[in-house]
This record gives C-alpha cells, sequence and structure tokens, in this order.
C-alpha cells in the first residue's frame, strides 16, 4: 500500500467510524458558508434591488429649454441616454375655463405620463380616455363635461367628456393634460421640458446626468434631487445595515463554530495519543487533523455555498420580486474562509494536545 | 443527589460546559441583534426618506385652482384663499403631534424687485427657515432647513425673526437660477417695494426655489400686504405604510374600529387630524412621497426580516451542532451511570436540566451582547442607537431554552441507545 494510499485511507476511516463527530464539524463548515454566502451575496446586489424600488418615484431627471425642445434634441436625449430610461417630453400653457378661471394645461403622451407618475391614483373614465384631469379641477366642474381653451391663441374651445381623473396630492390636481400633438395643434406651443426617468444606481444617474450636459449643453439639465439624494441615502444606509449585520453574524457563527471545531479535535485526544504511542511525529500527526479538518471545510462550503445562493436566491424573489443571482466569485472566498476557519479551530486544540504526555492522555488524564 | 450530579458536571467539565455556554451565547447574541435591528430598521429609514420631502399638503378649503407653471406661482396674492399662520402650531397638538417631524409654511407671489436700479421680475416667497414656535407648554423649531432637507444654501441661511431689528435689512435667499441671470452675490443688497433686503445665500434646490427670492414669512407677509397668511402649509410626518384598512372611510367604521384607524399613524389618519384641528382646510398625501416611502420601507424591512430569519437559522444549527458534540463525548458517562443502575429518564433528565442552566446563562448572555452590538450598529450608521424591547429578552431566553432542547434531544436519545458494556470499553 502506498504512503499517499495509506494516508487517504486513514483519513476515510477517521471521519466514517466518528460519523456523528465529522458530521458536526461539516455542519460547522456549512453554516458558517451559508451565512457568509447568503449575507455577501445580498449585500452586492442590494444597491441594484433598491435603485430598482426608486423607479416609483417618477423622474429623477429634468430638462427644461428656453423656447422649445427640438425634435432633433429629444432624439439625442433618447440615444445618449438608451433603452433603460424614460423620456416624456411635455409642453405647458395657460389655458381658461368657461368661467374665465385660469388652468394650467399640459400636452403629453397620456399614456407615457401615467407610467412615469405611478404613484397617481386614477379613476379611469374611457377606455381611451380624451384627457387627463386633475382632481381639485375635477371637483371645480363637479364632474360634469366641460369645455376650456388650451391656450390663449386656441381657435375653438375643447370639450372634455369623461376624462380620466387623477389624485397627485401636488399642484398636478389643479391641471388638465391633453395629447401633446392635440396641445401642438391647438396651441402652437412645442414642449419646453422633458421629464425623464433613468432607471439605476445612483452613480448611474449621475453618469447620465453628465452625459446629457455634455451632449447637449444648450439644455438645463437638473437631478430632482429630493429624490436622488434619498435613493443615495437610502441606498448607502441599507447597504451598510446589511454589511454591518452580515460581519455580525458571519463573526459570531465563526466564533461558535470554531469553537466547536477545536472541542470536536480536542475530543479525539485518544486518537492522538494512540498515534504518537505507535511512534507518528508530530508533524504527521499535524498533517492527519490538518488535511481531515480541510476536506470537511472543503466539503461543508462547497454544501454552504450552494444552500446560501438559494437562500440569497429565495430573499431576492419574495422580497423583490427578482431574484438575486448567485455571485461565483464568492465561491473561491467562502472555501479559502472555511479551510482557514478549520485549520485555525483545530492548531489550537492541537497545540494544546502537544503540551500533555501521550501516556497522561491514555491514562484519562 | 441530583443536585450534586448537577453541580459536579459543571465543576468537574469547565471546557465542555465553556463551549457549549459560548456556542448558546453566540448564537443568542446573533438573534438579539439581528431581532432589533430588523424591528428598528423601518423607522431609521423612515428618518432618511424624509430627504425626499414632506408627505402631506395643506391648503385652504375655499383656495382656487393652483395656476403654476415652471415653478412659478402665477396666482396673485389678491386670488385665492389662506390659511392663517396663528393656527399652524395647533397641528402639534394632535393625537400623532409627536410625529410631526416638521412643517413649512409658503406664501407666493409674482413680484419685481431692484437690483442695481434695473427691475427684475421673479417670484417672492415667503417661508420658514428654522423658525422657533410654542404649542401649549411645548416649544419646537420647524422650517425648511429640517424638512427640505435637498435645499443647499452657500453663505447662511437667513434668519426668522419675527420683527427685524431697526435699520437692518432683513436677509433673503436668492435662488441659483436668478442669481446667475440678475448677476446678484451674496452681501448684495436687492429693494421691493421700497424694502431693503439683504442677500444672505445663494439657493439651490433643483426646482422651482431657483428662479425665487425666498425670504422669512413676516417679511413676505409685510411685502405683498398679507399679515398671519399663508398659502399652503407641507408637513413632514412620521407615518405607517398605507394598507386597506388605512384606506377605509373613517366615518363608516364601527366605533371600535375607528379608534384603531385613529390611533395608527396612517398618513390618512394624521391628515383627518390636522383636519379636525384645522377645519377650514384640506389635507392631502403629497403621494409622490407618501405611496413610494411606504413601498421602500417595506422592501427593507422585508429584506431585514428575511435575512434575520436566515441567521436565527443558522444560530439553530449552531446551537445544536455545538450541544450534540458536548453530548455526544459524554457516551461514557453515559454507560458509567446507566451500568451503576440510572434508569434512561433519570440520565435524560440530568442533561436537559444541564442544557436549560446552559440555556438561560447564555441567553442572559447573549442578549446583552446582542443589545451592545445593536445599539453600536445604529449608532455607527443612522447616528442613533438602536433600542431593544425588553419583551425581547423573554422571547431570547425561551428560543434558547428551546434551540438547546431541540440540539440536545437528538443526542441525548442516542447515547441513551448504546450499550453501557460497549461504550465503556470505548467501542461505540
Amino acid at each position: 500500500m502506498s504512503r499517499l494510499k495509506l494516508f487517504f485511507g486513514l483519513l476515510f476511516k477517521a471521519a466514517w467510524i466518528r460519523k456523528d463527530r465529522s458530521l458536526t464539524a461539516f455542519v460547522a463548515a456549512a453554516v458558517v458558508a451559508t451565512m457568509a454566502t447568503t449575507a455577501l451575496t445580498v449585500y452586492f446586489d442590494l444597491e441594484n434591488k433598491l435603485s430598482r424600488e426608486f423607479r416609483s418615484f417618477g423622474a429623477n431627471v429634468v430638462v427644461t429649454k428656453q423656447g422649445s425642445l427640438s425634435t432633433d434634441e429629444l432624439a439625442k436625449i433618447d440615444s445618449v441616454l438608451g433603452e433603460k430610461s424614460e423620456v416624456v417630453p411635455v409642453a405647458y400653457s395657460i389655458g381658461t375655463l368657461d368661467d374665465g378661471t385660469r388652468v394650467v394645461v399640459g400636452g403629453a403622451d397620456l399614456a407615457k405620463l401615467e407610467n412615469l407618475n405611478s404613484w397617481w391614483s386614477i379613476k379611469h373614465g374611457l377606455p381611451t380616455p380624451p384627457a387627463l384631469v386633475g382632481a381639485r379641477l375635477d371637483a371645480k366642474t363637479g364632474g360634469a363635461p366641460f369645455s376650456f381653451k388650451p391656450g390663449s391663441g386656441s381657435k375653438a374651445a375643447m370639450i372634455v367628456r369623461g376624462g380620466d381623473v387623477f389624485t397627485s396630492g401636488a399642484d398636478d390636481d389643479s391641471r388638465i393634460y391633453i395629447p401633446l400633438d392635440e396641445f401642438i395643434h391647438e396651441t402652437g406651443i412645442e414642449p419646453n421640458t422633458a421629464l425623464i426617468r433613468v432607471v439605476g444606481r445612483p452613480v448611474e444617474i449621475q453618469s447620465a446626468i453628465a452625459r446629457l450636459s455634455a451632449a447637449l449643453p444648450q439644455l438645463e439639465v437638473k437631478p430632482v434631487r429630493q429624490i436622488t439624494q434619498a435613493q443615495t441615502a437610502v441606498v448607502d444606509k441599507t447597504g451598510s445595515v446589511v454589511l454591518a449585520s452580515s460581519a455580525v453574524i458571519v463573526v459570531l457563527i465563526v466564533l461558535c463554530m470554531a469553537a466547536t471545531f477545536a472541542n470536536a479535535v480536542f475530543e479525539r485526544r485518544r486518537d492522538f495519543a494512540v498515534m504518537k504511542a505507535l511512534g507518528a511525529s508530530n508533524a504527521t500527526v499535524n498533517m492527519m487533523f490538518a488535511a481531515e479538518a480541510s476536506l470537511l471545510a472543503l466539503a461543508g462550503a462547497a454544501a454552504g455555498f450552494v444552500a446560501g445562493s438559494a437562500i440569497a436566491y429565495w430573499i431576492g424573489r419574495a422580497n423583490f420580486n427578482a431574484a438575486i443571482l448567485p455571485q461565483p466569485a464568492l465561491l473561491l472566498p467562502v472555501m479559502a474562509g472555511s479551510v482557514a476557519l478549520a485549520l485555525f479551530a483545530s492548531a489550537w486544540s492541537l497545540a494544546r494536545l502537544q503540551q500533555i504526555q501521550p501516556a497522561g492522555i491514555l491514562r484519562g488524564e | 443527589m441530583f443536585l450534586r450530579l448537577l453541580y459536579e458536571s459543571f465543576r468537574r467539565q469547565k471546557r465542555r460546559k465553556s463551549v457549549a455556554l459560548l456556542a448558546i451565547a453566540l448564537g443568542m447574541s446573533i438573534a438579539t441583534a439581528m431581532i432589533a435591528v430588523a424591528s428598528g430598521i423601518g423607522d431609521k429609514i423612515s428618518q432618511e426618506l424624509r430627504a425626499t420631502g414632506a408627505n402631506l399638503l395643506v391648503t385652504p378649503i375655499e383656495d382656487t385652482l393652483d395656476v403654476n407653471l415652471g415653478g412659478v406661482d402665477l396666482k396673485p396674492a389678491s386670488e385665492g384663499a389662506y390659511i392663517p399662520e396663528s393656527d399652524l402650531p395647533k397641528m402639534k397638538g394632535i393625537f400623532w403631534g409627536h410625529n410631526i417631524v416638521g412643517f413649512v409654511p409658503f406664501l407666493s407671489a409674482p413680484v419685481t424687485f431692484t437690483k442695481d436700479h434695473l427691475k427684475v421680475p421673479a417670484e417672492l416667497i415667503g417661508t420658514y427657515f428654522d423658525q422657533p414656535l410654542r404649542y401649549g407648554k411645548e416649544t419646537f423649531s420647524t422650517g425648511a432647513h429640517s424638512v427640505n432637507r435637498w435645499w443647499q444654501v452657500q453663505g447662511e441661511w437667513p434668519q426668522d425673526y419675527p420683527d427685524w431689528p431697526q435699520g437692518q435689512a432683513p436677509a433673503v435667499l436668492v435662488g441659483s437660477k436668478l442669481a446667475a441671470d440678475a448677476k446678484i452675490r451674496i452681501g448684495d443688497i436687492v429693494e421691493l417695494s421700497g424694502r431693503r433686503l439683504r442677500v444672505s445665500g445663494i439657493l439651490n434646490s433643483g426646482g422651482a426655489e431657483d428662479s425665487a427670492l425666498v425670504a422669512p414669512l413676516h417679511i413676505a407677509q409685510e411685502l405683498l400686504g398679507r399679515p398671519n397668511a399663508v398659502r399652503r402649509v407641507v408637513v413632514s410626518a412620521l407615518t405607517k405604510p398605507e394598507d386597506a384598512f388605512a384606506r377605509r372611510d373613517p366615518n363608516k367604521l364601527s366605533p371600535a374600529m375607528r379608534d384603531r384607524w385613529y390611533c395608527s399613524p396612517y398618513a390618512n389618519s394624521i391628515a383627518f387630524q390636522i383636519h379636525e384641528a384645522l377645519p377650514n382646510v384640506r389635507v392631502e398625501q403629497i403621494r409622490q412621497v407618501e405611496q413610494n416611502q411606504g413601498k421602500i420601507l417595506s422592501r427593507v424591512s422585508g429584506m431585514m426580516l428575511l435575512l434575520t430569519l436566515a441567521a436565527l437559522l443558522a444560530s439553530v444549527l449552531a446551537v445544536s451542532a455545538a450541544m450534540a458534540a458536548t453530548i455526544l463525548e459524554r457516551r461514557q458517562e453515559v454507560g458509567l451511570m446507566k451500568s451503576m443502575g440510572a434508569s434512561n429518564a433519570a440520565v435524560a433528565s440530568l442533561f436537559l436540566t444541564e442544557a436549560s442552566l446552559l440555556a438561560l446563562a447564555g441567553g442572559a448572555i447573549g442578549f446583552l451582547a446582542g443589545t451592545a452590538l445593536a445599539h453600536r450598529i445604529g449608532q455607527s450608521i443612522f447616528g442613533s442607537s438602536i433600542s431593544v424591547h425588553p419583551v425581547v429578552l423573554a422571547l431570547i431566553l425561551f428560543a434558547a431554552l428551546a434551540v438547546t432542547f431541540l440540539g440536545s434531544a437528538g443526542a441525548v436519545r442516542k447515547a441513551m441507545r448504546f450499550d453501557p458494556a460497549v461504550v465503556l470499553r470505548g467501542d461505540a
């Protein structure tokens, strides 16, 4: 029998004969690896997932121009931002109701506007509404059909019957929005504002603003600061909490498991003493214990990585409705960390055992 | 006899007992820290989300439609209705008054001011910057400085003196766009309605205020000839995310359900209470802020809850593994006790009593350590501590007992099955 075969034979026997002890060590390594993988996988994807949630705040960048935005400028905004962003050009004018009351009239793609302002509470009227009417304006007209002139230069009054009524809790509640082409036709006013939703992390939003400002220097590009600032604060603070909690969990579980692992090695003092009594050197015994601990840690870490990735995936599906995908880059640090932990825990026990004479251990001291 | 065995077991097996105690204490400190963080993070993130601004808008019931274009209020001061400024502190007297973290009144109108003999049209906005107020015995400060946290001022924020000292030009802010267009710098003097105003800072808000002159409310009231009047008030309140119950009409609920609705800090119930305190106003949710904050909060809290569950599961496994290992290593002890006539029940009760004592001690130590950890996390990230409710101690002690029993039970049962003779020979 070759030396190597004998070595592996001993390793296998040691693990097989004391299955419960091996299982405890395996579980120890697996639990550490599972928690480390779960926490780190969630942490690395957290910024993306939370930033996605901030989409619902609507436009986070507003582009305006003195005069009106040309078709070329709007096309360039689209091309600079790419498909991930939504751009809604809006034109405004001061219209008048029949009784002479002034009202702000907006022209926009109504479906896109509704989608952008997803927090609006909308009471739907007709399947294809001719207008979006603010709740305060609707209250003023008593919910009945009404007519208005969309601009000072309007040729004829427009009549609204059965428009969708929306509540925003802001100035928009006093406004009426009509389709952009009709607005331009009636008032001759082109859009001078583009409401933009850039989907991404805070740095990606800043980068989009910088690209837009560079590509279209004649336009005023502004972040909606209360949204971008809140996004940055919430993403940063939540990331820090997850990282701090993960660190606490991993460090405490490591300590807990290191104690268990060290105890498992210490409980094998009779094996240690027998090996030494049969003439094994300290180096051989150390190597035997280290190899056994490393193999168990590797197996536990592999199982833990799979379990941790599955838990992180589940957290993503359950909480963000989007999976948090496994991070293969974590596999190596998790495996290395587990082996290091196992070796550290075993080394501590072995160092203590080596201070005792084998005869003393065999006598039960 | 039983107590003596118990005492000797702890005295003679200090290492084993220390390992088990350490495992339980560490597992329970994870549980305490994670429960505290998961239950406290909602409030902390809610505070961070206040950066999105106020979540309630208060306007006079009799007001006409807003005519606000490009962020400029085109409604003249003579048009529309107003809220008496002197009524505003009453908002702090509502049931959820302590949840109102601040409010900012606004009074605005288009004006033309003079700068170096040049006439500049702009919007004048009057507001509180950091106004000290009193309601009953309570004094508090509120204003744009604390509520509109995204406002950036280069220079100094103006003071909200109710009466500006004689001979001193009141300080105002000038919006960054207006300052650039009209070439206004910090320290310049502008004149409006015969009153000299000193520019103490340049305001960059990213909104309509960038094109406006922003003055202390009392100065704007004086300049616009509207003493004690405000056009609208934005209120920043700590609220609970809206659910189906929050959307119910309180007037259609039974008295018990109405009390529950009234005593829940929903935006709707706080709005209802403000309306009770100020009957001539309309209070609405600023839906962009209120609705979306709820979503973000539920995502963050949900994620922490799931992470906490995973951590608790890990703690259970860690403690169980440690307990199982500790008991299985004591096979010989079990064999000896059984060969001397001890029944399975007697041996099991000794092991489980030991486990209970370890669980209670470990749980208590873990609770203290976990509380300290949660406190540290809160301080280092949010600048305020995360407190742990005393009821968590009972929960943790119960969890420690349950986990320790769970971890010990299987191992004890297995240890009982060994033949004492085989165990004592060292063959098991």
